[in-house]
């Protein structure tokens, strides 16, 4: 009986741990203009509980050299509290912090990117919080991308837990 | 008892309707595919997915392209997807392009690898490189950066692309072209049948020439922690002239808490030196679209409680990783120099 319990337990974890984003990136396209989608990502961000702390505009530099998205930004976010707890514990991690999106226009939609956090889990393998925090960093991207995709008029499909970077 | 009996049956009817249940191939194809390819398949940092290109595609060609992916050319290899979901994309294409797969004899072609090399060399290589790792910058359609081809040849020498494609299918391509890509019909060039053949043999043999990817250290930290002999403001100072002497253009300073709390609780004794030179930036955004989510390039000076002044600079070799876009590693090698020069100049 507990044999079969625990087998039955099991094969709902491998059935549960469904589709992940195969790269290092996490990536969304949205079918709307930068410049709206960007406001739309600013404010489900902060949904999210995280502050904007500002956002980059690559694109204006970077025009003379042959760019032709007419967006191209990086949008700075995230809490307080974690980046003062992770600087003070790891000082290392401080290149990574605060969180970023970058966002390009491409035809009239809009293709948004950050770094997958979780692909950081390898250089802390002993340390459970950070585990935890890259885990939390790559839903609340995961679902804020879905927030923008949806305020573009997309459907988002139930996405299902994962446990692979 | 009862009670266990009665969840663990409620259970099992739960894991046999998810198994039961088919994979949304178009939720996964938005989840998985969307961002590069596009909805309707007209590419962007990805190639095209249209259906002049998958009626010459066998089902087995599009499920291993999507398994394995192209390693070293960004299209990652999505092996923790099941076979189910891989299928289920590969239906989901076929319906979107309204075709149907193309079946192929598995058996591999006899052909003269001579004589291919120089068919290659007169038809193939312009486009697709003399190793047949694709000529060009980047990958995929995007617009966001001038380009030399409209589309990006394909790498017909990277593994991915050797272990997804029959020997067949590779000739039907050949024989048919890619008119909307710019590649003409060989058969309508006047290529024979064995010809294409000798060129099948030929690209063969180069996808054995290809080269292991390079592999990072599984050491390597993320970033590059250094102890600066100097205080604070002299370590600012000192980086600051380092990056003007290497032809940088520096960002006025940002805290690294600034934004993230109110003015007066930031903390000032951790600095952001931003800086880029757009010339080499551009160089790496034609070929690296993505390249946003590690902008701009950023020293940080940090001040520890006791008193040690630290540089914090992210491990290029690591970041670099992130892509699977071998052209980045090579100009990403000459910007980890770059870094270091300054790292050693500032702490000397």
């Amino acid at each position: 009986m507990r044999s079969h319990a625990i087998a039955v337990v099991l094969l709902a974890l491998a059935l549960l741990s469904g589709p992940a984003h195969a790269d290092k990136m996490l990536m969304t396209r949205v079918p709307m203009k930068a410049d709206i989608a960007i406001e739309y990502l600013k404010s489900a961000i902060e949904e999210y509980g995280y502050a904007v702390a500002h956002v980059q505009m690559c694109d204006s530099g970077m025009k003379g050299f042959g760019l032709e998205s007419d967006v191209y930004r990086v949008v700075f976010f995230g809490k307080i509290d974690e980046v003062r707890r992770i600087v003070a514990k790891h000082p290392g991690f401080a290149a990574y912090l605060p969180l970023k999106i970058a966002v390009v226009a491409e035809r009239g939609e809009t293709v948004m990117s950050a770094v997958n956090p979780r692909t950081f889990d390898a250089y802390y393998p002993k340390d459970r919080e950070m585990k935890i925090q890259f885990g939390r960093w790559r839903n609340d991207i995961l679902d804020i991308f879905d927030e923008v995709y949806r305020a573009a008029g997309g459907k988002v499909a139930r996405r299902l837990p994962s446990n692979t970077p | 008892m009862k009670t266990t009996q009665l969840l663990l049956a409620g259970l099992s009817l739960f894991i046999a309707g998810q198994a039961l249940a088919l994979p949304d191939g178009r939720a996964l194809y938005i989840q998985n595919c969307n961002a590069c390819h596009q909805f309707q398949g007209a590419g962007g940092i990805g190639l095209p997915l249209n259906a002049a290109k998958f009626r010459d595609y066998s089902d087995d060609y599009l499920f291993k392209t999507i398994r394995n992916g192209r390693p070293g050319r960004i299209m990652p290899a999505f092996q923790e997807m099941s076979d189910a979901q891989v299928k289920a994309i590969v239906t989901f294409l076929r319906k979107r392009t309204d075709t149907k797969p193309r079946a192929y004899d598995p058996s591999a072609l006899a052909g003269d690898p001579t004589h291919g090399r120089k068919l290659f060399e007169k038809h193939c290589q312009r486009c697709h490189g003399a190793d047949g790792q694709g000529r060009g910058e980047g990958t995929g359609v995007t617009l966001s950066r001038k380009r030399a081809f409209l589309v990006m040849p394909p790498a017909i020498a990277n593994p991915g692309f050797q272990a997804a494609a029959s020997d067949r299918l590779i000739q039907q391509v050949i024989r048919v072209g890619r008119p909307q890509s710019g590649m003409p019909s060989f058969a309508r060039l006047g290529l024979k049948d064995q010809d294409t053949a000798d060129l099948v043999a030929w690209i063969r043999k180069l996808g054995k020439r290809v080269a292991k990817r390079p592999r990072i250290a599984p050491d390597e930290p993320p970033s590059h922690v250094v102890e600066s002999p100097y205080d604070f403001d002299t370590t600012v100072a000192n980086v600051k002239q380092a990056l003007v002497g290497a032809n940088f253009r520096i960002f006025p300073d940002r805290y690294l808490e600034q934004g993230l709390t109110d003015e007066f609780s930031v903390n000032q004794r951790q600095i952001g030196i931003r800086f880029c030179n757009f010339n080499k930036l551009y160089d790496m955004l034609k070929i690296e679209p993505r390249l946003g989510v590690v902008l701009p390039c950023r020293i940080t000076i940090m001040e520890r409680a006791n008193g040690k002044v630290l540089l914090v600079v992210p491990n290029l070799k690591v970041v670099a990783s992130w892509f699977n876009n071998d052209q980045l590693l090579a100009l990403w090698k000459r910007m980890e120099d770059t870094f270091n020069d300054i790292i050693d100049e500032v702490t000397l």
